[in-house]
């Protein structure tokens, strides 16, 4: 079942453009240049009920708009959407119950109470029934761990605790969609790790349809199967994450650390980032990851070694290329 | 109607987080009270009646009526509603299946009836620390009455300052408008000098608009004056508040398209 659609969907922003210094404020008081600019463009999308989508792009591309014109903060220029069946920025209490917002960088706990009295409040505003409160508080306090810092003020918590009451205040009344819009944003590598697991345990226990974006392609690759990507307001790749990774994303990055003055050269076709007599790291095709740490380890005392997943900013930038800069989508 | 009853529980909690502050806001409600014993004994000066106030008449106007005007914190959420419009935090409003308007009535409501409780405990101690000789009505009727008009003053001032805080929809800042309207309105609700104190003309002209109703009325009405005006004053706040109402209902609709959610 559909539980998301959008046709065409396109918002258009519009803003002014000011000359520099203190001559071209003065000039802007009597005339300014507005600019326009397609924030999201023609967009389709639809989205099975239980999905876990993963909404990847570069910034400015225009994913957050997306996710706030599906939850109506934002009114879409033209075009269509429906979401549950309501038209999201008709603001309808009903809809309203039914999903949530996690943005990163923004918060709607009070920061000089606790996380528990921002709940109590969540429970009277989504009329949550006492008992069904009582167990979804529980059912998250025991994924989470968070029983120590429930009812401490929310200001002194660390980054990754408070995303996790964040996370507990979005998902209490039980909201069929969720949407996360960078929610492991500035979290360290544990932090982000434990926001994951308890995603894909929300996803898989409770059905919840989830839309996330993120710049980590670590929380693309472990939580979602299906991947949209975006770029400049338009869908230029919707389909298996697997696919994707397969075809576009074609480079690793390897660091090594030599314990002593290493002068090694891969003999592969690999480009250099960095290169120092105890460092070296560059980005290298997937395809030669194996013999190329074959030949590390054979040739070099290491002292330590990391490979990592290529950005998705590169991912976006290949896709778009070889498309030809065309931005008609690619439905896998 | 109990997402709102917690919402004033709330606001009213949040005010208890800081003790050193709640101390000192209640001592500091002592500046208020020197300040009209200085300010109005220079004024009487050897004169027992000043326009028709004894000298304990006009400090308790003065007391009654700092006190009611303390209790309006709505200009604060006016200024947050334009705040969190401009630097995009407004969103966390939409979303939740609520009144917007009723969520901010609720959170002023919570902190005035913080302000009552800890300001009220505090003005009647420095009352009887400073041996005042307190002027207050003795007549339940004009006691219930100006409680009525308090309640439908604080009602519309929330509802003046939504109308200026969403205007932020269509002008991103609205510091001007605030500031324009504080000024105004700490001159016309008479919490400089009392409204008999002006010219006959200007305060007939006043008594069409609500400001007259909100602060000086029922601070009339308790120390035993103005009776005659109540059944206009009631009148009136519920015709403005229903006005307020659908202003603010259709300028809602009209901008919120406008929002775009964007800031720091």
């Amino acid at each position: 079942m559909k539980i998301i659609q959008t046709k065409q969907l396109t918002k258009t922003y519009t803003r002014f453009k000011k000359e520099e210094g203190f001559k071209g404020s003065i000039k802007g008081l009597f005339k300014r240049e507005k600019i326009t600019k397609d924030a999201v463009h023609d967009f389709d999308l639809d989205i099975e009920a239980g999905e876990f989508v993963g909404l990847i792009g570069p910034n400015g591309a225009g994913k957050t708009t997306l996710m706030k014109m599906l939850s109506g903060i934002i009114s879409p220029t033209s075009g269509s959407l429906s979401a549950l069946g309501y038209i999201p920025n008709e603001l309808k209490n009903e809809y309203k119950k039914q999903f949530s917002i996690v943005m990163g960088q923004k918060s709607q706990l009070f920061q000089d109470l606790s996380a528990a009295d921002t709940f109590l409040l969540l429970k009277e505003i989504y009329g949550i029934p006492e008992e069904e409160y009582r167990r979804n508080l529980n059912y998250f306090i025991e994924l989470f761990k968070v029983s120590d810092y429930l009812n401490v003020q929310v200001r002194t918590l660390s980054l990754g605790e408070r995303m996790k009451m964040e996370l507990i205040a979005a998902l209490i009344h039980s909201p069929k969609i969720l949407f996360l819009d960078e929610p492991t944003i500035g979290l360290d590598a544990v932090a982000q790790k434990q926001i994951r697991s308890f995603l894909k345990e929300v996803n898989s226990d409770k059905g919840t349809t989830i839309l996330l974006t993120s710049h980590y392609m670590d929380d693309i690759k472990s939580l979602c199967k299906r991947c949209v990507v975006v770029n400049n307001g338009t869908k230029i790749y919707d389909g298996g994450l697997a696919l994707l990774f397969d075809k576009y994303q074609t480079q690793k990055q390897i660091t090594v650390s030599f314990e002593k003055e290493t002068a090694y050269i891969p003999p592969f076709a690999v480009q250099i980032i960095e290169s120092n007599p105890f460092k070296l790291s560059f980005m290298a095709p997937r395809g030669d990851v194996r013999d190329i740490l074959g030949s590390i380890l054979s040739q070099c005392e290491i002292n330590d070694i990391s490979i990592l997943e290529e950005d998705i900013g590169n991912i976006v930038e290949r896709i778009y290329s070889i498309k030809g800069g065309s931005s008609e989508c690619e439905n896998i | 109607m109990r997402k709102y009853i917690e919402t004033s529980k709330l606001l009213f909690k949040n005010q208890l987080v800081y003790r050193f502050d709640i101390i000192i806001s209640m001592v500091f409600t002592v500046s208020k009270i020197l300040l009209a014993f200085v300010l109005w004994g220079t004024i009487f000066g050897n004169q027992k009646v000043v326009v028709g106030f004894t000298f304990s008449a006009m400090l308790s106007y003065y007391v009654i009526s700092s006190f009611i005007t303390q209790l309006d914190q709505s200009s604060n959420a006016g200024w947050q509603i334009s705040t969190e419009i401009k630097n995009g935090s407004f969103s966390k409003y939409i979303i939740k299946p609520m009144s917007i308007l009723g969520y901010f009535t609720a959170q002023t409501f919570g902190i005035s009836a913080f302000l009552v409780v800890f300001n009220l405990l505090a003005a009647s101690l420095w009352v009887l620390v400073f041996r005042i000789d307190f002027t207050f009505t003795s007549n339940l009727s004009l006691i219930a009455a100006a409680l009525l008009l308090i309640l439908l003053g604080l009602l519309f001032m929330i509802q003046l300052n939504y109308y200026i805080g969403i205007l932020a929809f269509r002008f991103v800042d609205t510091s001007v408008f605030m500031m324009i309207k504080d000024n105004i309105i700490q001159f016309l609700t008479g919490a400089l000098i009392p409204l008999t104190l002006l010219p006959a003309g200007i305060i007939k002209v006043m008594m069409v608009f609500p400001f007259y109703y909100i602060s000086y009325l029922p601070s009339m009405l308790l120390i035993g004056r103005n009776g005659g005006e109540i059944v206009l004053g009631i009148v009136l706040l519920i015709g403005w508040n229903g006005a307020f109402w659908i202003l603010n209902h259709f300028t809602f609709k009209k901008l919120i398209y406008k929002y775009e959610g964007v800031g720091m």
